[in-house]
């Protein structure tokens, strides 16, 4: 499968991927959004027929305090069930990373989970090396709570 | 002078105060303040144009929007000459998206306050929306010339340069602007992007040696700093360039991304190596990136493609190995494009047949996992049905699901299958037991919620899909419909015409149409926003994405579908009137409408007894339901007119999809525009020239023209006839050209029944026009599901007799398909889709016990 940084075009396929995968939805103007501010640092991951199976859509902290260094945040990331065990994720998340790292010099890269979404906390923890940094209470729209997670961007 | 102006009068100096201090209460939003602000003034001078603008502009921030409107329309005809009530004006034709009187207002505007920013720059976003491109240039000029010490003005008026095409003026500006550019800090993303934005420009103009060398100056001064872009970037010149150093180029981006296709075609055309046929060179070369990047997936999948013979059933056999052992569930997808080549094909078949027995409990050495087995059972089966042969997939995956259960692909591949023969109860079962299996996953659950689509099972789908959907949403449909699901609203609307049901259909069609409205409103923003960030490139991205917008198959789809539905109702108004008397709604139906109602009432309740005071935005707010069924849009007296403008953008954006030329003719026979009319069939003449629906078309059209009263006066007249003398022979009579159409096309299902249409057409008998349905029954003729259920719809709607004998047929030609069986029948299968539940429920239960 093809990994590769977002295009516009790909936007509407993001969106229709989100919508069939994970409960948590938006509308397109909230990836041009993404796009449109940070446009280095969303991939996607396209099969043959370049249909959007995977996607990473990632921004930068907006709100620094004077002194504070660049971090970034994963908004949503998620790869269609039927392509799973292909290690899209983990491409996407460390094409992203290193993106963020060289154009934003962000320090580390957090990002939200829910706290019963095993699997997904499985593949951050284990695969890609986050660590739970605190828990944020009623987080979700439907009340549950989620993990904070970070990874530092440093050593690399 | 006018009386407008006449009255005008400055206020005195304490009501003078009061509006500065309205104005700025406005820009800081405290709306409330504002407001006794405005009635203190209008107290005194209760005619004063800028005090009532002001108070409009500030009641439609506190839901109070019509009555607001009002007054700012008051307030503009009480002082024409004023710049702050065109400005507002022009602000609430913005939020009401009527960006051109929107531009007109500031227009005016600008004419009593020439060099007002604010102004300036709404008129510069505007323009831009609007693609007025030439005015937006002068509109930036002047922005720039007020403020020249704005590094984005600068940008502003390059871009706009760029837009207009002329790309040289966008670099001299360009180049200016750098000369007087000082202290740049490092790592500066802005620089950065204005960089190569000017790299793109010196491309454009062809100038790539000095595009080079400004990319690689910038590039180790590290003042591009997306490494990503300059790499990209590098390839795609020195390709352009045809230079040596492509090769070398190309390299480093799949250093930089391994698994990017795109890097490796550049790498290989640089080299002038196909990627797309067997072939050695390409081959070792590929061999040596998988030695160089061992974990990449591209150049090994990509050596399936170039390898042949011993060589590609060596390779093919490692890939799937892997692929089986490993459990990956995409791996027939993977590999199904190497199916062009039939010899592939069937060594991948060999193989995974082989892999198969090995596997197999019996017979499995120790160190083999059962779960490669039925991955292997899994592939086959998508290997079987993709090939037709639907009963050997089934039956392979019945041994999968025997041996585990409870692996939910097996079960998604099996309501695949199923469906593919037209048993979509069955495959809806299947999709839902597969879901089951996963209560927690939403891609499974949308699935099952496409099948019951399929199935005709609306009310059901909504139900299942609204498992994910917001709680507080008025119902599922809305939410999917908020969030801008084309699945859904496609799905749905299909589903809904096969129900009969083309009012639900059409609203769902229409649905997708304003997602569309809306993606094109979205763009507004950025027009200020990206300068402001100077991400320009991606900016100018989005542009001209915008502007092919509707060249999406979703909407294309949807404009075609609507269009058919306007088109129908306007031959047989009856359909509406059916439509409108048939109470159509099931009782759970009601009872969920009811329920919907409610939940609606309560959000707009909600809505209203939140605090009307601060910051509630400018656009109107989301108009209530007033067309739940659907019932009102397709009673439209001007449903033509509407379908008119739905097919519009195809004409160039979907130039080269016949059914769009067809449904474009049909909507313009019946508006009488001839010339358009005659056009579009000639457009899908060239495309396909016996395509079926055009057969019908043709015939139509020269029937249509005999009945005109008079041939239309020159220069239409003229023109029309010698364009329909080239599409249809005049010297040949419409039933002779039937027959020689079916003739040249007599295996082919949709052919035959395109010529009984046209035989109904000629007013032929009755019982000629259904031999000629039954005539897609005959050996060797080509037919699919869709067009026997049409073939039928025909002959229900000619009230033949023979409709049982239809069915009947058709059962026979079809045999596990549901979609010819009698209503009783469907509704006892209907009833068993969804019977499993409590079971699996049960069963869970069970084993969470046992745990």
């Amino acid at each position: 499968m093809n990994i590769r940084p977002v295009r516009v075009e790909d936007l509407a396929g993001m969106q229709s991927c989100n919508l069939q995968n994970l409960p948590e939805n938006y509308t397109i103007k909230y990836y041009m959004y993404h796009a449109m501010t940070w446009p280095s640092i969303s991939f996607v991951a396209e099969d043959h027929e370049g249909r959007i199976i995977g996607y990473i859509l990632a921004k930068m902290d907006e709100e620094l305090a004077e002194g504070e260094e660049p971090r970034g945040h994963v908004t949503s990331i998620s790869v269609l069930r039927s392509y799973r065990r292909l290690g899209l994720a983990k491409k996407l998340m460390v094409q992203s990373q290193e993106a963020m790292a060289q154009v934003y010099r962000a320090s580390y890269v957090s990002l939200h989970v829910r706290k019963s979404n095993r699997a997904a906390l499985g593949l951050y923890k284990d695969t890609l090396g986050f660590t739970v940094h605190e828990i944020e209470s009623k987080y979700y729209a439907d009340g549950e709570d989620a993990y904070a997670m970070r990874l530092s961007l440093k050593q690399k | 002078m006018s009386k407008a102006l006449a009255r005008k009068t400055p206020l005195p100096s304490k009501e003078a105060t009061l509006f500065k201090e309205l104005l700025t209460l406005y820009e800081t939003r405290q709306i409330k303040k504002g407001l006794k602000t405005a009635d203190q003034i209008l107290k005194k001078f209760p005619e004063h144009g800028e005090t009532l603008c002001m108070k409009g502009l500030v009641l439609t921030h506190m839901n109070r929007r019509e009555e607001g409107i009002e007054l700012v329309k008051k307030g503009v005809r009480l002082d024409l000459t004023s710049h702050i009530c065109w400005h507002v004006f022009g602000l609430i034709q913005k939020a009401d998206k009527n960006y051109e009187e929107a531009l007109k207002s500031y227009t005016q505007a600008l004419k009593f306050d020439k060099d007002n920013m604010n102004l300036l720059r709404d008129s510069a976003q505007l323009q831009t929306h609007m693609r007025l491109y030439d005015g937006l240039v002068e509109t930036r000029h002047t922005i720039l010339k007020l403020r020249p010490n704005q590094r984005q003005n600068w940008i502003a008026l390059a871009v706009a340069h760029r837009l207009a095409g002329n790309p040289e003026e966008a670099r001299n500006i360009l180049e200016h602007y750098q000369r007087s550019l000082k202290n740049v800090p490092d790592y500066d993303t802005e620089h950065s992007e204005t960089l190569l934005f000017y790299i793109s420009i010196l491309e454009d103009l062809g100038d790539f040696t000095q595009a080079l060398s400004v990319l690689d100056s910038n590039s180790r001064s590290r003042s591009i700093v997306d490494r990503t872009a300059i790499l990209e970037t590098r390839a795609r010149i020195l390709t352009k360039q045809k230079a040596s150093e492509t090769e070398e180029a190309w390299h480093a981006l799949i250093q930089h991304n391994a698994d990017s296709y795109e890097s490796y075609r550049g790498f290989f055309a640089s080299q002038g190596i196909s990627l797309d046929h067997p072939n050695p060179e390409a081959l070792a070369k590929l061999e040596e990136f998988i030695v160089q990047l061992p974990r990449a997936a591209a150049p090994r999948r990509l050596l399936l493609k170039v390898a042949s013979g011993d060589k590609f059933a060596e390779l093919a056999k490692s890939y799937l190995v892997q692929g089986l052992t490993k459990g990956i569930p995409s791996l027939f997808v993977d590999v199904k494009s190497l199916y062009v080549d039939a010899e592939k094909r069937d060594t991948i078949e060999r193989i995974v047949e082989g892999l198969r027995e090995e596997y197999a409990p019996e017979k499995a050495s120790a160190n083999v996992e059962p779960t490669s087995y039925l991955w292997s059972l899994y592939f086959l089966a998508q290997h079987y049905s993709f090939l037709s042969q639907p009963a050997k997939s089934l039956a392979l995956l019945d041994i999968g699901i025997e041996h585990t259960p409870t692996l939910p692909e097996l079960h998604l591949a099996r309501a695949r299958a199923l469906k593919r023969g037209g048993d979509f109860f069955g495959a809806a079962r299947a999709a839902n037991e597969a879901r089951l299996l996963d209560g927690q996953d939403r891609f499974l659950n949308t699935k099952c919620g496409k099948y019951l689509m399929r199935a005709g099972m609306v009310k059901e789908a909504e139900d299942m899909l609204g498992l994910f959907t917001k709680k507080d949403a008025p119902s599922p449909a809305a939410d999917l419909e908020d969030m801008q699901s084309m699945l859904f609203l496609l799905e749905s609307a299909a589903a809904y015409s096969s129900i009969g049901r083309p009012n639900m259909a059409l609203k769902r069609y229409l649905a997708v149409k304003k997602v569309f409205d809306d993606f094109e409103d979205d763009q507004y923003d950025f027009h200020g926003y990206n300068l402001r960030k100077f991400t320009i490139n991606i900016y100018l991205k989005l542009l001209s994405w915008e502007d092919h917008l509707r060249s999406d198959p979703s909407y294309v789809t949807a404009a075609i579908e609507a269009s058919k539905i306007f088109v129908e109702v306007s031959d047989d108004p009856s359909i509406v009137t059916t439509l409108t008397s048939s109470n159509q709604l099931t009782d759970a139906e009601k009872k969920a409408k009811k329920k919907a109602k409610k939940a609606a009432q309560k959000v707009q309740e909600e809505k209203k007894a939140a605090p009307a005071n601060d910051n509630k935005e400018l656009d109107p707010p989301p108009p209530k339901d007033e067309d739940p069924d659907g019932l009102k849009v397709i009673a439209s007296s001007d449903g033509l007119e509407q379908a008119a403008k739905l097919l519009e953008p195809l004409k160039s954006l979907a130039a080269n999809n016949i059914d769009a030329w067809i449904s474009i003719y049909d909507v313009a026979i019946r508006r009488k525009k001839l010339l358009q009319a005659v056009g579009a069939l000639k457009r899908a003449v060239a495309l396909n020239a016996d395509h079926p629906e055009l057969h019908v078309r043709l015939v139509d059209l020269k029937l249509r023209a005999a009945s005109l009263p008079k041939t239309p006066p020159a220069p239409i007249g003229p023109v029309f006839t010698a364009a329909l003398s080239k599409l249809i022979p005049a010297e040949v009579s419409l039933e002779t050209f039937n027959s020689q159409y079916l003739q040249r096309h007599s295996a082919n299902g949709k052919a035959i029944l395109a010529a009984a249409r046209v035989l109904r057409r000629l007013e032929a008998h009755l019982g000629e026009v259904e031999n000629a349905v039954f005539g897609i029954f005959a050996q060797d003729v080509q037919l699919d599901i869709p067009t026997a259920v049409a073939a039928y719809r025909f002959l229900s709607s000619l009230k033949s007799s023979r409709t049982e004998d239809f069915s009947t047929a058709a059962q026979a030609r079809f045999p596990p398909s549901t979609v010819f069986k009698a209503p009783s029948e469907q509704a006892a299968l209907r009833k068993v889709v969804l019977e499993n539940e409590w079971q699996v429920d049960a069963q869970d239960e069970k084993t969470t016990a046992e745990t």
